[in-house]
């Protein structure tokens, strides 16, 4: 009897209960994914030639189980408000305690269960759908990656499924401990904000020295070296709570005077604000924390990888030697635009290289200006007498020998170099142009020729493509892990903020549905639920690219243009977390926002 | 002295359940008017269709057929805007319970119908001044409603429902949550808001109590209306003998 009613309890709620499924469907899906990546050793190995890559992952992985469980607590919150009330009525009907604990905990466990294995199942489809993407749109290349992998699945099941029995514990231990009429009363309590301002100003200037405290400890990453992340969490973390609490408190209250405060349901937005600021601090803290390593991760992995090109520039002055060039290769040069090449002679003699100084009189050879870390790639031509010096020990000099295992390289002059007897002489070419990226096809063909006439198994070409190839893949792979972090926190931490929303809805209701009957148009209620979840979600999002702005200040000594891709990842960013808002709005609307009439 | 009709009814039915669903007949053709400046009250046995009644009068529900006039313009046909308009330009309400937004002061709840309307700041505090000393509950304007016993909530709805000077107030059991002396306060207090604001009122109780301070009494009997007693010059205790008179001829 008591399972039927409680079946048609969830039948009356089911859009409700299909909100919380879809929610934790997602979450399983994303957790599977990034579990996928992070336990598949092979693929961390292969794909990131790093030894912090590993350590990358294990760290993504602690803060996402951590999300996880914020999650999953707070989705269960929004279980238990939307079942309390039913099952406080039944036990005022006579049904036992025990009985009623038991119904909840199989609920709990049994809506547990269904999302994990959905969600796995649209885990494994969505990683089958991302790695296609990621193959096929994006060049990027990506190894060892299998959809279906059984240690993520396990994992993943293990993590989900042991949630859910402690949350049905929870519940159970909860609804068995709460006096039945408080079950039904549930909503009725407020708490009451009254601040000295005082308080307020020190909270304000604490958390606005910490939060300055970290910032700079990011930016002065070399002199602190790997003291400014643990230094720029905690101050950040403290600095983010205080300045939530105090600012929006203040604010509120400055509104409050104001004329706008009088105007339509301004100040029952302000003062609904007002009431859950203090429960919503915590979250919107962690909220703009997550918010900022997600967003970090998209423009640093994205960052990377754009500056593959620019990092081939500043570790040679060409982009490629081309030995004895063929009529093939020589076909294949001419279709490159904008290009600088310059030729050679070479003669062989034992195992020494002879070239014609002569001929880097007429045409020097350009030689990198630096080769510091992250130097701008310019290059410099020397006297001849001077580059003679200096040649010999540089790479890119050295580099042009024919690859037929010959070590030695010699200079001769002009006559020597003629009366050198050989049989033949051979020649090399060399390439250097702007763009690396939008000509990478015919380069890569002219490598391909040139790696099967001289099968050298070291190393097929000297220059700057070669080096390209080398980061492109090793960035891809940090590309791919960024963007994969980004998106999984960004989906959990808005999911997180949506359920904790969604969990205060019913405490809504009662006041919406007052504000209906004394003649409040609808649409000025839309507007009230519109501003309040505008304002939880902008708040910790706005903090968060703060934190990124000032959190990419610990890159600069690794790239180039830290902030090239901010503008972008932000912007997808702020696309996606405004998706989930306006979920979470129409969700709250449907919650909360009566009906002008009872059967209209 | 021929008053003009602030409600007029003619014709109210109501039934519950759609078609091909099971039905109820709540209200089985209402015929009644009120006049600007009375007070009037509806009585009936539980379930007789009171609730369902005021729920017409203010349009939180729509009638199955007949009509409503309040300040001659029929009601029955107002949709989306013009039915909150009207609501919160037309009545005022004072409910049994959840009468107060608990996160806003006593102030701002009874600001909130001005603000609705769009009134400026400067004329939204003097409305609420005056209407708060009437009430007498100035010195409650800036608590909140957790702060205020039951009678103090209710002064201050009844302080929410007259600051915008509606055509009428309604109460549903507006004393049911009450104890003797602030629902007798509550009372008193509608009377003098009625005699000197001269707002109609219409207060749906089955209290003989409260009904004895009503001008005249409408009683519903399974959805229709079945009596109706007037104090005319009975002073309160004789208009409440009379009213019990009346319930126990019911009961027989
Ligand atoms: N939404 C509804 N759907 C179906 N029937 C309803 C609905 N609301 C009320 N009724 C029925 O209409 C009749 C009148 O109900 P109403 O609430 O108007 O009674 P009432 O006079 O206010 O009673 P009480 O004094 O107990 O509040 C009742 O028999 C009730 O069962
Ligand atoms: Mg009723």
């Amino acid at each position: 009897m008591l399972t039927k009613l409680s079946l048609a309890g969830i039948k009356n709620c089911f859009k409700d209960y299909l909100v919380l499924l879809t929610g934790l469907i997602i979450s399983a899906a994303v957790f599977y994914m990034f579990a996928n990546l992070a336990t598949n050793r092979e693929f961390v190995k292969s794909n990131t030639q790093i030894s912090m890559a590993s350590q990358v992952f294990i760290f993504g992985m602690i803060l996402l189980i951590l999300i996880t469980i914020v999650y999953i607590a707070y989705a269960n919150s929004f279980l238990l408000s939307m079942r309390q009330h039913d099952y406080g009525l039944f036990m005022m009907l006579g049904a036992k305690k025990n009985r009623i604990g038991e119904l909840v905990f199989i609920e709990t466990l049994l809506i547990g269960v269904i999302s994990t294995i959905v969600g796995i199942v649209l885990g494994i489809g969505m990683s089958m759908g991302l790695s296609q993407i990621l193959f096929n749109q994006l060049g990027l290349t990506v190894h060892h990656f299998n959809a279906l992998y059984w240690p993520a699945i396990v994992t993943t099941i293990c993590l989900y499924v042991g949630l859910f029995l402690l949350s049905g514990i929870f519940n159970l231990a909860k609804l068995v401990r709460t006096p039945v009429l408080k079950l039904l009363h549930i909503d009725d309590e407020v708490y009451l904000t009254k601040r000295r301002p005082l308080v307020q100003l020190t909270e304000i200037v604490a958390g606005v020295l910490l939060l300055a405290i970290g910032y700079i400890a990011m930016a002065k990453i070399m002199t602190l070296q790997l003291l400014a992340v643990p230094l720029a969490l905690v101050t950040i973390t403290l600095g983010s709570y205080l300045l939530f609490s105090a600012v929006i408190v203040g604010a509120v209250e400055l509104l409050k005077q104001t004329n706008f405060a009088n105007k339509k349901l301004h100040n029952f937005t302000l003062a609904q604000i007002m009431f859950r600021v203090r429960s919503y601090t915590r979250i919107l803290t962690i909220v703009s924390l997550l918010f900022a390593l997600a967003l970090g991760a998209i423009s640093v992995g994205a960052g990377f990888q754009r500056q593959a090109p620019q990092m081939a520039k500043s570790t040679s002055a060409y982009t490629m030697a081309i030995n004895d060039m063929n009529k093939q290769e020589h076909n294949l040069v001419n279709q490159l635009n904008d290009t600088h090449t310059l030729t050679y002679s070479q003669k062989i003699v034992g195992n020494t290289v002879y070239y014609n100084e002569q001929e880097f009189v007429d045409h020097p050879l350009p030689m990198l200006d630096s080769r510091q870390a992250l130097n701008d790639g310019s290059l410099k031509t020397l006297p001849i007498a001077q580059f003679k010096k200096v040649a010999l020990d540089d790479m890119d000099f050295t580099g042009l020998v024919p690859k037929n295992g010959q070590q030695k390289s010699e200079f001769a002059t002009q006559s020597d170099f003629e009366n050198l007897n050989t049989a033949t002489t051979h020649t090399v070419t060399i390439i250097r142009l702007n763009n690396v990226l939008a000509q990478r096809k015919i380069l890569d063909r002219l490598e391909k020729l040139q790696q099967q006439r001289f099968p050298v198994p070291t190393m097929a070409t000297v220059g700057g493509f070669q080096t390209y190839k080398m980061f492109n893949a090793l960035f891809s792979g940090l590309e791919f892990m960024g963007f994969f972090l980004g998106f999984a926190f960004l989906a959990m931490l808005a999911s997180c903020l949506m359920f904790k929303i969604l969990s205060g809805a019913n405490k809504d209701v009662v006041r919406y549905n007052m504000l209906n009957r004394i003649g409040t148009r609808r649409a000025l209620m839309k507007q009230a639920v519109r501003g309040e979840i505008l304002t939880l979600f902008a708040l910790p999002g706005v903090l968060g690219i703060v934190d990124v702005l000032f959190g990419l200040q610990m890159f600069k000594p690794l790239m180039y243009h830290p902030y090239a891709m901010t503008g972008w990842s932000i912007l997808i960013f702020c696309v996606l977390y405004g998706v989930y808002y306006g979920i979470t709005t129409l969700i709250y609307e449907r919650l909360v926002i009566p009906k002008e009439q009872m059967n209209g | 002295m021929q008053k003009t009709p602030v409600v007029s009814v003619s014709g109210l039915h109501k039934t519950y359940g759609r078609k091909n669903e099971q039905q109820y007949e709540a209200l089985k053709g209402i015929d009644f008017t009120i006049d600007e400046g009375e007070f009037v009250g509806i009585m009936g046995a539980s379930g007789s269709g009171k609730t369902t009644l005021l729920n017409l009068l203010s349009t939180l529900d729509t009638p199955t057929s007949g009509s409503v006039e309040v300040n001659g313009q029929d009601i029955t046909g107002f949709k989306g805007k013009a039915l909150s308009d009207f609501r919160s330009e037309e009545i005022g309400f004072i409910f049994q319970d959840f009468n107060l937004l608990e996160s806003l002061t006593a102030k701002e709840n009874i600001a909130l119908p001005l603000s609705l309307q769009g009134v400026k700041k400067a004329e939204i505090s003097k409305a609420v001044k005056e209407v708060a000393t009437t009430l007498s509950i100035e010195n409650l304007l800036s608590k909140y409603p957790t702060e205020l016993s039951g009678g103090q909530k209710q002064r201050v709805a009844a302080a929410r429902a007259i600051v915008h000077r509606p055509a009428i107030i309604m109460g549903d059991e507006p004393t049911g949550a009450l104890d003797s002396k602030s629902a007798r306060d509550l009372l008193d207090l509608m009377t003098d808001i009625n005699k000197n604001q001269h707002v109609s009122v219409l207060l749906v109780t089955h209290d003989p109590f409260s009904a004895s301070f009503c001008d005249r009494i409408l009683f519903i009997q399974d959805g229709q209306i079945g009596q109706e007693l007037k104090k005319a010059d009975n002073n309160r205790q004789t208009f409440y003998q009379e009213i019990l008179n009346q319930l126990g001829t019911f009961e027989q």
